[in-house]
């Protein structure tokens, strides 16, 4: 108990100005809306305090629990209840998260194997350089719609979606990152006999993972842009969703709750990238990722 | 024409090479030579003369412009196992474990596992580093990692191994540990060695033959009689200080060209 508390007061020195400033912020809300004036609507100021958004906001989310099980279905005449609430941000977080995740991986694996492929010989790499810049340029949310025409308002929308969105970036990081390789180790992998695939395998691809693992964090952010985006439109679940039909009714402090559950999640899956990373480069004699020390440092004569 | 016999035979070697500026560069011009097997081979010039164009040709990385290389009677057509190199930048890969990196070209030429282990660990050993076989480059010195390189293209098997300045980058102290170690290894393996310095003295207590290339032509040959260990007292020979003389006066260094000049040209600039 003591070594926690000891933990926590090491934390707090630490973090001291970044925790100071979080409070700040979260109190200037807090003044915001109580100065700000009351909406014609009672159930929507127009800057929610927290006590509003943790109060009738979060009873609310009940309102988009949907089945007729565990918890009344507001839509359908029963109450607003808590449980009802947790099992709605639950459910619509846990929709979210799968199409995030599937259209994360499909984008990272397709533009990874793209990039590799593109890097295979210097014609084709030339060949990409301009689709692939004009690709990058392409603002991105302005490309729901079409996504929505040509794969309908579904899943299989948000998650292509999501998947080119971050697959362009990767498509790019990795040419780049092949490129950026040191011709050194490659040239050493041939005069110990390596062949061409071998090279790629065990010299090319492990050299990337560093900066691969930049573009991780990079699109982490974006994926879950992506995938609020793609909800906004047309999809029936979803924290997207949620914030759009909260939207309908101004319901400002719904949109704020969703809002933080997002930026929640985007943080969770940030800190559980950056631990991963850090054994994934446990090689690297130092990285963003918190990487080693030297252990050794003497000559035996 | 074909290269007759063991070891390796340069024929009429050019290398040109174009210069952004459309200038051509001849960085390597009418070399034509023979080392014998086993031979320790030591390459000095003035940096930029064409000592690393040579041995990049002789590992088959760079390819010639007129001439040919042959190993063993066989032309030379790119980097292959039969010839190893360390290079003088950092190669060993970080991202492999010490062992790993030694196993790396064992593993290319198909070697099963245990067989691998067993070679790898012994070669670990001769270059005193089996306390680390299964630590990461990074949590080793640099001299560490020369060791590592050297277990690394030894345990390759290579009958020629071409090193580029391997201990440039090296303190003084490592660097003579480093000397020894490598004397040892190819006194106990017979393999072929070529390697490049720009250190006068490095050569001296390396090589059975000292080769200069200036301006991209091998301007000189000189077979180094001298009895080994090469220590100091051995290096401070009138037949050891002789060759330390010509290979100055090769490199525009002796008395009579600092006098005028006229053999270092940035000096002369500088003026």
């Amino acid at each position: 108990m003591a070594a926690l508390i000891g933990r926590f007061g090491r934390y707090l020195r630490e973090r001291w100005i970044s925790l100071a400033t979080l409070v700040l912020l979260l109190l200037a809300w807090e003044i915001a809306g109580h100065l700000s004036p009351t909406s014609m609507l009672r159930s929507s100021p127009i800057v929610p305090p927290w006590e509003f958004v943790f109060g009738p906001a979060l009873l609310g989310m009940s309102d988009y629990w949907t089945f007729d099980v565990l918890a009344p279905v507001p839509s359908l005449g029963g109450a607003q209840t808590w449980l009802g609430a947790t099992l709605a941000i639950a459910y619509h977080s846990a929709i979210t998260l799968l199409r995030l995740l599937l259209g994360f991986a499909a984008g990272a694996l397709g533009g990874i194997l793209l990039g590799l492929a593109f890097s295979l010989s210097g014609v084709l790499r030339r060949l990409a350089a301009t689709p692939l810049h004009i690709l990058r340029m392409f603002p991105l949310l302005a490309m729901v719609p079409l996504f929505r025409f040509w794969f309908g308002a579904n899943t299989t929308a948000a998650v292509a979606f999501v998947a080119y969105g971050v697959g362009v970036v990767y498509f790019a990081a990795t040419i780049n990152a092949v490129s950026n390789v040191p011709p050194r180790y490659i040239e050493y992998a041939r005069t110990l006999g390596a062949s061409r695939l071998r090279v790629y395998a065990s010299v090319i691809m492990p050299a990337i993972v560093p900066e691969l693992c930049s573009s991780v964090l990079l699109t982490l952010g974006l994926a879950w842009s992506a995938v609020i985006g793609a909800e906004y439109i047309g999809l029936e679940s979803g924290m997207g969703r949620i914030i759009i039909y909260a939207q309908y009714f101004s319901n400002t402090g719904r949109m704020t709750l969703a809002t933080l559950f997002v930026i929640l999640y985007a943080s969770v899956s940030f800190m559980l990238f950056k631990r991963l990373a850090a054994r994934i480069l446990i090689w690297m004699p130092e990285t963003a990722f918190g990487g080693g020390r030297a252990l050794a440092s003497r000559d035996s004569p | 024409m074909s290269g007759h016999g063991k070891g390796i035979v340069v024929r009429d070697a050019w290398c040109v090479f174009e210069h952004v500026s459309g200038r051509k560069v001849e960085a390597l011009r009418e070399v034509t030579l023979e080392i014998p097997v086993g031979q320790f081979v030591c390459i000095v010039g003035r940096s930029g003369h064409g000592k690393s164009t040579f041995l990049r040709a002789l590992g088959g990385l760079n390819p010639l412009t007129r001439g040919e290389v042959f190993v063993d009677g066989v032309p030379v057509a790119g980097p292959s196992a039969e010839r190893g190199m360390v290079f003088q930048d950092e190669t060993v890969f970080p991202w492999m474990r010490v062992r790993a990196n030694v196993e790396f070209g064992l593993r290319a030429q198909g070697m099963s596992a245990a067989e691998r282990a067993r070679i790898a660990l012994d070669w670990l050993r001769r270059v005193e580093l089996s306390e680390f076989v299964e630590a990461w480059p990074r949590e080793l010195s640099g001299g560490m990692r020369r060791r590592v390189a050297l277990a690394t293209v030894f345990a390759g098997g290579a009958p020629i191994l071409l090193m580029d300045e391997p201990f440039g980058a090296l303190d003084y102290v490592t660097r003579l540990s480093l000397h020894r170690l490598l004397l040892d290894l190819w006194r106990n393996t017979g393999r072929t060695i070529v390697f490049v310095t720009h250190d006068i003295e490095e050569a001296l207590i390396l090589a059975d033959r000292i080769l200069i290339i200036m301006a991209g032509r091998v301007v000189d040959d000189l077979p180094v009689a001298l009895p080994r260990p090469r220590d100091e007292e051995v290096r401070a020979r009138p037949e050891a200080v002789g060759m330390i003389k010509t290979i100055m006066h090769h490199l525009g260094l002796d008395a009579l060209a600092a006098e005028g000049f006229e053999r270092a040209p940035e000096l002369a600039a500088r003026r």
